[in-house]
């Protein structure tokens, strides 16, 4: 008896913060966005307003255009990167290994504010690059000035760290003599990384993906920072309703919408995924 | 010879791991790879298998100098002691990755497939994945993986290790079987004695990254080269003394007098070998008149260890104890019993004490 007490309560803890936490707040703001704002003042009459202008208003619907394409590139980028990057921490890092992953993470001890605005003194017109450039007598790059190109890179940059840690995680427990294996019984290299080293680490791959996706669709920060006049993200605008113009129950329903997008983009990615063929054993035996 | 070493080294940082080997493999072989861990018996398999680049020397498979090809241009297959399936392919998937790396047609690989899994039981298995097998079963299917390309050699890497007793002695007879059947040599890495002594043709006896002797595992269990394979191999009693001014006995630091199977420089200092099995036993009752004299040593029972069809018995001799091993046919002695221990003369390995046979 008292063991099951026990098993309860362990249960019941992590499932009151969830509730208290998360299950909450999201229930609030989907109650939110069927409701209107008026002049700075919450309006509790049921309506699919919001979802209308979100669906008809054409700057709208670009953004949220903008933004996964901008998502899907900005991650498709950093794996790009970080699969060599961990790559080679794990062949050649010796006993530093730990010590270079967590070198990725020294521009998190800064804030986020703070590394975006770093990032536009890099790239902006009188910026770092620029500056050299003109100094020497070249033309400016004038794609990295306010531009879609910057945001990416703010976003590449801003999430390069998590990808290279999950990839490098995924890559630390996997069992390179695999490798051996494969190319005793007549995989080139090659070839060995095709049958083996990829699809094993597969599974670490889409979730090194499914963290950057996330956090790049509704990034607010790059965008406003580094975007310019056409770089405004779905993240962005949303963060507007909140702020400027007080239209808070639209901004919910681009919550909802964001959120609703996030979990069909993870579905999406889950289900084109049979994890046994990633070696996944969380199944356990049978 | 069907594989060649040829004064192959490897070295890691200052350490030679594998030092100046050369030896032949016939065709249809057997060969072990036998040696304590680290006496670099499985970087030399990885050094046949292309798996590690020898620093100096050649390799040769079937007259082809291989040693700059990489492994999987080789035609070699291994068998590995974490079995290393491949954890996302089913049974049948495993098996068949070496034929289609072969790019052979579908139909074939489909019928060697099924030919591996027929001669290794693993009929219904499969569909599994590798980690809903049991121990035994993954290694049939690291076995099978090793059999179905029909390799020129098949290298395996102490592939009997994570299994218990009863099933690697069952492996053993199987894999002996497999390697008759198929008519190409088999190379085994073993630090287990019994595995190399129950299978191979020939035993190779590594120690420290050289081959202390490659001979017929006869030889190197009965005739032993070293005092190094006499200890490594088998169980035996180990005495140290010098030789009398007579040249026929060994006066040994415990203070017996062993007579030696052929006579010897006198003040040679030795050390000598006896198999516990070669130990005879008699009842210490009076009856045998010369019971304390050479090679006949008074001993008390101390402890007697089943194990079936013999018995272990550890007797205690002055300040040491001696082990002898008698078949269960013969008298048996209880714990505390008065013995003679009889060593014959034809059944003592003799060295120098740096462990070579005395000229």
């Amino acid at each position: 008896m008292k063991g099951r007490w026990a098993g309860r309560a362990l249960l019941g803890v992590p499932t009151v913060f969830l509730l208290a936490l998360f299950v909450l707040p999201l229930l609030s703001m989907v109650v939110l966005s069927f409701w209107r704002t008026e002049n700075y003042h919450i309006v509790q009459d049921w309506n699919l307003g919001n979802y209308i202008t979100l669906a008809t208003g054409g700057a709208y619907v670009t953004f949220l255009i903008r933004s996964l394409v901008m998502a899907g590139v900005v991650s498709l980028v950093c794996i790009l990167i970080a699969w060599p990057v961990s790559y080679a921490i794990i062949l050649y890092g010796g006993r530093y290994r730990l010590l270079l992953t967590l070198a990725f993470a020294v521009p998190f001890l800064t804030g986020e504010v703070l590394r975006v605005i770093a990032l536009q003194g890099l790239l902006g017109p009188v910026g770092l690059i620029n500056a050299v450039l003109m100094a020497l007598g070249s033309a400016p790059l004038r794609f990295i000035m306010y531009t879609n190109v910057a945001s990416a890179i703010g976003l590449v940059y801003l999430y390069l760290p998590i990808v290279v840690t999950v990839i490098y995680l995924s890559l630390l427990n996997f069992d390179a003599r695999l490798i051996d294996a494969a190319k005793i019984f007549g995989a080139s290299p090659l070839r060995a990384f095709v049958e083996v080293t990829w699809p094993l680490n597969l599974f670490g791959t889409l979730i090194g993906f499914v963290l950057c996706f996330i956090p790049c669709l509704s990034a607010t920060l790059v965008p406003r920072f580094l975007g310019g006049a056409n770089g405004t993200l779905y993240g962005m605008a949303m963060a507007q309703q909140f702020g400027e113009s007080g239209t808070w129950a639209l901004g919910a329903a681009m919550g909802v919408v964001l959120f609703l997008t996030s979990i069909i983009a993870v579905l999406l990615v889950g289900m084109r995924v049979d994890l046994r063929r990633t070696g996944f054993t969380g199944f356990g035996r049978g | 010879m069907y594989i060649t070493l040829d004064g192959v080294s490897r070295q890691y940082d200052s350490i030679w791991a594998v030092d100046r080997v050369t030896m032949g493999i016939g065709k249809n072989e057997f060969v072990s790879l036998l040696g304590p861990s680290g006496s670099g018996k499985t970087t030399l398999l990885r050094i046949i298998a292309g798996l590690e680049k020898p620093t100096t020397g050649r390799v040769l498979i079937d007259g082809e100098d291989v040693t700059d090809l990489p492994p999987h241009k080789r035609g070699v297959a291994m068998v590995f002691q974490e079995f290393l399936l491949f954890p996302h392919r089913t049974v049948s998937e495993n098996l068949a990755f070496p034929l289609r790396m072969m790019k052979l047609p579908a139909a074939e690989i489909a019928e060697r497939v099924a030919w591996v899994v027929g001669i290794l039981s693993l009929g219904g298995l499969e569909k599994r994945y590798p980690n809903q097998l049991s121990g035994g079963q993954q290694q049939r299917v690291a076995l099978g993986r090793g059999l179905v390309g029909r390799p020129k050699a098949l290298l395996l890497d102490e592939p009997l290790a994570n299994l218990d007793r009863e099933l690697r002695q069952e492996m053993e007879v199987e894999i002996r079987r497999h390697q008759s059947a198929l008519g190409i040599p088999f190379i085994y890495v073993t630090h287990n004695q019994e595995e190399a002594l129950s299978m191979s043709d020939r035993i190779a006896v590594v120690r420290k990254g050289r081959i202390e002797d490659f001979a017929a595992r006869t030889d190197i269990y009965d005739r032993p080269k070293t005092a190094f394979i006499a200890q490594f191999v088998g169980r035996s009693n180990r005495f140290e003394g010098t030789v009398d001014a007579a040249g026929r006995h060994v006066a040994t630091r415990c203070g017996t007098i062993l007579a030696l199977p052929a006579p010897l420089t006198a003040g040679h200092a030795v050390q000598l070998f006896i198999k516990n099995e070669k130990l005879r036993l008699a009842p210490d009752d009076g009856t045998d008149g010369a019971s304390h004299g050479a090679n006949r040593l008074a001993c008390t029972v101390k402890d007697v260890i089943l194990r079936g069809a013999y018995a272990d018995y550890i007797l205690a001799f002055g300040d040491r104890e001696l082990n002898a091993s008698r078949p269960r046919s013969e008298r048996a002695f209880l714990s505390g019993e008065a013995v003679i221990a009889h060593l014959n003369p034809e059944d003592i390995d003799l060295f120098d004490m740096d462990g070579e046979r005395p000229s």
